[in-house]
């Protein structure tokens, strides 16, 4: 009986999922090629995207504070890479997820022995160093002034946006789908075990140390790759793609979502963007940033598991 | 809850969704619809609201004459907001949805550099002019990885303030000087940077060496020191500079900073010296926040809130303000006027153009020459150079007074001649750099 | 470069330590007898900054009497939080507490920016204009007045900590709480009088900085918490003389180490400037420093 009612909760999920799959395909046939819309869709993938990433990452025990280093590097790198190599930007934004990656390996290398406040220290601490780095390397950089990005399709192509809110959207579900085979593999458990207790799970003979570590690149991969997916389609970059700011929406999606599950950053990514923009039509202004900060603490305490858990503790009651 | 409510759920979210970002298509009215693109919210929603605040009341005055003659018909002027969140998502949402959603005939705003260039692209794809009235950046004109040609720049930009600056410190600062400690006329001035590590910052910092060496003056840069935007302790940065010796010292600086600057720099470090202000710090609450250690220093400006240029617009400018604080109820600022007077060069160049067509009003807003608003140009005339479409600023300079009634200095100008209110004086205290 | 100048800028860093000293007392504090970290700790630094700018604003008195009517508005709205806040999730994660805390600065910063606008705010020192010269060097009175101020809230802290049942009872909770419940000691009362004693540490921080020339707006915490937060880890978690020795060293490191940085690259033949990189240079500092030892320099194991 019992595992008859997982399976229910499974299926139910993944029917949850392929059809707003088919709901976000159908999209541009159902509205046109509105504009507006898809650029609002393709920044919430993007989003998405990158909270998943950061996630994989939270799901070590390891919370970053400063993943828009990565998202920044990534975006960097692609967009120097496609216009010096002349690469197209879809192979460009693969050499901008590895070098975050490297980075990130870098970061993990230094933070694998530290606790959970000061690591979240040194992962904020990077944000500012890339940042400062980025901005004296002029010559490569464009330091303030940023470096324009090729177009992920050329605008010159008809209705070239429909064809980008696609390659997103192929590109967020497979990302999606390889967290998920990664969460469901030994690799998956071993994280969990670690972030349940790292000293225990090192008695297992699990590899602490090497699991944290690829946790780090693998979420710095596509935090990279999310970033330089924007950079493409803004067609522009700037330093204020460190801000911090981009470090802390990842978390907010998360923790609203749900925390260490794969349907919770996606659904805090469309819920909160979706309440932003609804406020944005009221003229709210501090209110928002005000509620994000309610919506943050409340959660915590009384749905530490986020909007996904809401069916399971309407069922339990 | 059970796999039908699952389903009816994730419907429900995703169509509330799309509800939320799609409005239903409106009726074509006969009305001349402009985007104002500015950071209503986030960092800069101070400035941001100015910008929305003053371009209103230009759109509303010109209504109440009965709107624009466009090619036979009288339009009416309507505004739609465009909140930049001062961010680049938000920017570029809002740009978006201005030019897709709203489909305005123009755009007039942006502010910030580094935000005004991701949006850029969104409206040179379109192809939609964009009278750009609060980003200092020159490269905004003159990036070559678009087509710039819409963009229209009627702001100045970070190589005009510190042109204006120095030619003002090497006709009469630097003889005054000289003349009080007998400098020989070949000394170099010595001058002294403390810029803000921003595209901002650098950009002052870069124009300074341009006007140097542009108007080939004997200046000297003794030191040059950065800061992080929003640094609140710039006491060792000027206890270097100090030991460095300069005659002035040229900060560039946002309102906040300026303030801490100049009154650390008396107060605590004891760097009794001439200091220069960019123009955005010409805002009441800078008087307020420097208090007395602001006496005597130096203000660019092409705006003042408590200055009034001599001359042919001092009436219009007088009214400007009145009304403006009738209507709002505070003073507008500087990112304000040029924002309300680009609302007027984009009424004019759609008179002159005689449609809405988007092509046509680019073109007649290149070929556009109109008289001066409430800001004094270069020549009494509004019109956009040629190369870069730049509208040329005739940027003046202040000096703070000790004002008894008002317990704050206040800023009075003293150059150029010919709408100069008092004569520059340097103060008893004063203390040159190393002979 | 001359001495005098480098001596003066050890003055400026100096005060810069004893801001982070003073947020880093009370964050180590929090942390002993709670075993919590409270991100939003420059807020409280914020919230008492304002508080003593609108006391100052609204009485007129002088600003120094104020600060012990900010500290004791600042213990109030620490108790709050600890017990609306911290304490329903204390046990539950170390990364519930950085994300409550993240949410706490949303909260509090656009709070703040929305009742009092995001101006910036100024108290003008009846000081302001007195200073003391020795030599070269140039000592404004608020400094003096300022490293006098925390010198005597440390010691009466130390005496606090050391002499009174209270400050036993709150030792005995940190050292080991199951041991302190058995004792008999209302361990949620001392979490409590922790929150609120780290609370009024931040406003007396936040105070004392608007006194001395800088200014208060809803932004101005997160910079300064940040650094406290590498002073209790570069010092070691729940070290009061590592807390110190660390406040010390970073405030004068971040104003020195950009000197020498363009002193030597001057070597080179290459001018840059490197004031900018104060916060750049503090976090280098705090990777160096847990690379080598990742418990901080006076840390011992931790929990």
């Amino acid at each position: 009986m019992k595992l008859d009612r997982i399976n229910v909760t499974i299926n139910m999920k993944t029917g949850i999922g392929i059809i707003s799959l088919i709901l976000a395909f159908l999209i541009p046939l159902i509205f046109g090629i509105n504009q507006y819309l898809l650029t609002v869709l393709i920044i919430t993938l993007v989003f998405i995207i990158y909270s998943s990433a950061w996630n994989l990452l939270a799901l070590s025990g390891q919370a970053s504070l400063g993943h828009a280093a990565f998202f920044g590097i990534g975006g960097y790198v692609s967009a120097i890479i496609a216009s010096s190599l002349g690469l197209p930007p879809i192979a460009a934004i693969l050499v901008g997820g590895l070098f975050a990656a490297f980075i990130g390996v870098l970061i993990g290398l230094t933070c694998i022995r530290m606790r959970e406040w000061f690591l979240a220290m040194v992962t904020f601490g990077f944000a500012i160093i890339a940042h400062t780095i980025t901005t004296e390397l002029s010559w490569l950089t464009g330091g303030w002034d940023g470096l324009p990005a090729k177009r992920l399709i050329p605008i010159t192509i008809t209705n070239y946006i429909m064809y980008e809110y696609y390659i997103m959207l192929l590109i967020a579900v497979a990302v999606i789908v390889i967290i998920y085979l990664i969460t469901k593999s030994r690799m998956g458990l071993a994280l969990e075990a670690i972030r349940e207790n790292e000293l225990e799970a090192k008695v297992m003979g699990i590899g602490v140390t090497k699991y944290k570590l690829m946790a780090f690149a693998i979420s710095a991969f596509f935090t990279g790759i999310a970033g330089a997916l924007e950079v493409h389609h803004f067609g522009y970059i700037t330093p204020e793609i460190y801000g911090m700011d981009i470090s802390f929406w990842p978390i907010i999606y998360s923790i609203s979502g749900g925390l260490f599950t794969i349907g919770g950053p996606i659904l805090g990514t469309i819920v909160i963007t979706f309440i932003w923009e609804v406020l944005r039509t009221f003229g709210l202004m501090y209110e928002r940033l005000i509620l994000i900060g309610v919506i943050l603490v409340l959660i915590v305490i009384f749905l530490p598991k986020g909007l996904v858990s809401i069916p399971e503790k309407i069922k339990s009651r | 809850m059970n796999k039908k409510n699952g389903i009816l759920f994730a419907v429900f979210v995703v169509s509330v969704l799309i509800a939320g970002c799609v409005q239903p298509p409106e009726e074509e009215v006969k009305e001349i619809k402009i985007g104002i693109v500015a950071p209503l919210t986030g960092g800069a929603s101070t400035t941001g609201t100015d910008m929305w605040q003053s371009a209103l009341l230009a759109a509303e005055e010109i209504n109440a004459r009965g709107g624009v003659d466009v090619g036979g018909v009288d339009m009416q002027i309507t505004l739609v907001k465009g909140d930049t969140e001062t961010s680049r998502e938000g920017g570029v949402k809002a740009v978006t949805k201005l030019i897709t959603e709203d489909k305005v005939d123009l755009l007039i705003g942006g502010f910030s550099s580094g935000i005004t260039y991701a949006d850029q692209v969104v409206a040179s794809e379109h192809k939609v002019p964009f009278i750009i009235t609060g980003a200092s950046s020159p490269i905004i004109t003159r990036r070559t990885d678009i087509d710039t040609s819409y963009f229209f720049h009627h702001c100045p930009t970070t190589d005009d303030y510190p042109e204006a600056t120095l030619l003002f410190v090497n006709d009469v600062v630097k003889p005054r000087i000289y003349e009080r400690f007998n400098f020989s006329a070949d000394r170099p001035l010595r001058l002294a940077v403390l810029y803000q590590d921003s595209k901002y910052g650098e950009g002052v910092f870069d124009g300074i060496k341009k006007a140097i060496e542009k108007h080939s003056l004997n200046i000297d840069i003794v030191s040059a020191e950065k800061f992080k935007m929003s640094e609140t302790d710039f006491r060792t940065a000027l206890t270097v500079i100090k030991d460095s010796k300069p005659d002035v010292v040229y900060p560039a600086a946002f309102l906040n900073e300026q303030t801490l600057i100049v009154a650390q720099g008396r107060k605590d470090v004891g760097l009794d010296t001439i200091y220069l202000s960019v123009e955005c710090n010409d805002d009441p609450d800078y008087y307020t926040g420097v208090g007395r250690w602001g006496e005597y220093s130096i203000q660019e400006s092409r705006f003042s809130p408590y200055a009034i240029p001599s001359g042919p617009i001092h009436d219009v400018v007088a009214k400007f303000k009145a009304d403006f604080e009738n209507r709002w109820g505070t003073s507008p600022s500087m990112m304000g006027a040029s924002t309300y007077e680009g609302v007027y060069v984009a009424a004019e160049a759609i008179k002159n153009a005689g449609t809405l067509d988007k092509e046509e009003v680019r073109a007649s807003l290149a070929a556009l020459e109109m008289p001066q608003v409430i800001e004094v140009m270069q020549n009494g005339v509004i019109t956009f150079s040629k190369d870069y479409r730049e509208s040329k600023f005739e940027l003046y300079m202040e000096q703070l007074i000790w004002d008894e009634t008002a317990g704050e200095t206040r800023p009075k100008i003293v150059w150029p001649d010919n709408i100069k209110e008092t004569d520059f004086v340097l103060p008893d205290w004063y203390e040159p750099g190393s002979p | 470069m001359d001495l005098s100048v480098l001596i003066q800028i050890l003055v400026w860093g100096l005060y810069a330590g004893c801001i982070y000293i003073l947020l880093a007392i009370g964050l180590n504090l929090i942390f002993g007898v709670m075993k919590v970290v409270n991100f939003a700790h420059g807020e409280l630094l914020m919230l008492g900054a304002y508080a003593a700018f609108w006391i100052y604003t609204l009485l007129g008195i002088n600003p120094y009497l104020i600060i012990a009517l900010a500290m004791v508005i600042l213990g109030i709205i620490g108790v709050f939080i600890e017990r609306l806040c911290f304490r329903p999730i204390m046990g539950t994660g170390k990364l519930n507490e950085i994300f409550l805390s993240l949410g706490l600065i949303y909260l509090f910063q656009n709070l703040a920016a929305l009742l009092w606008t995001t101006d910036s705010r100024s108290i003008h020192s009846p000081y302001s204009d007195v200073s003391v010269s020795i030599g070269s060097i140039q000592l404004p009175m608020d400094y003096i007045i300022i490293i006098a101020f925390t010198v005597v809230f440390l010691i009466a802290f130390q005496l606090f900590m050391k002499r009174t049942t209270l400050g036993r009872a709150m030792r005995a909770t940190s050292q080991n709480r199951e041991a302190a419940v058995l004792m008999g000691i209302h361990v949620e009362r001392m979490d409590m009088l922790s929150f609120a004693m780290g609370s009024a540490l931040a406003a007396a921080a936040g105070s004392l900085w608007v006194i001395s020339g800088q200014i208060a707006n809803p932004y101005m915490g997160s910079i300064p918490a940040i650094k406290a937060f590498a002073v209790i880890i570069i010092g070691g978690l729940g070290s009061i003389p590592g807390a110190i020795v660390a406040g010390l060293t970073l405030g004068i490191a971040e104003n020195i180490v950009p000197l020498f940085m363009q002193s030597f690259v001057g070597l080179f033949g290459v001018s840059m400037s490197f004031t900018a990189w104060k916060d750049t240079i503090a976090f280098f500092i705090l990777i160096i420093v847990l690379v080598i030892r990742p418990t901080g320099i006076f840390g011992e194991k931790g929990e």
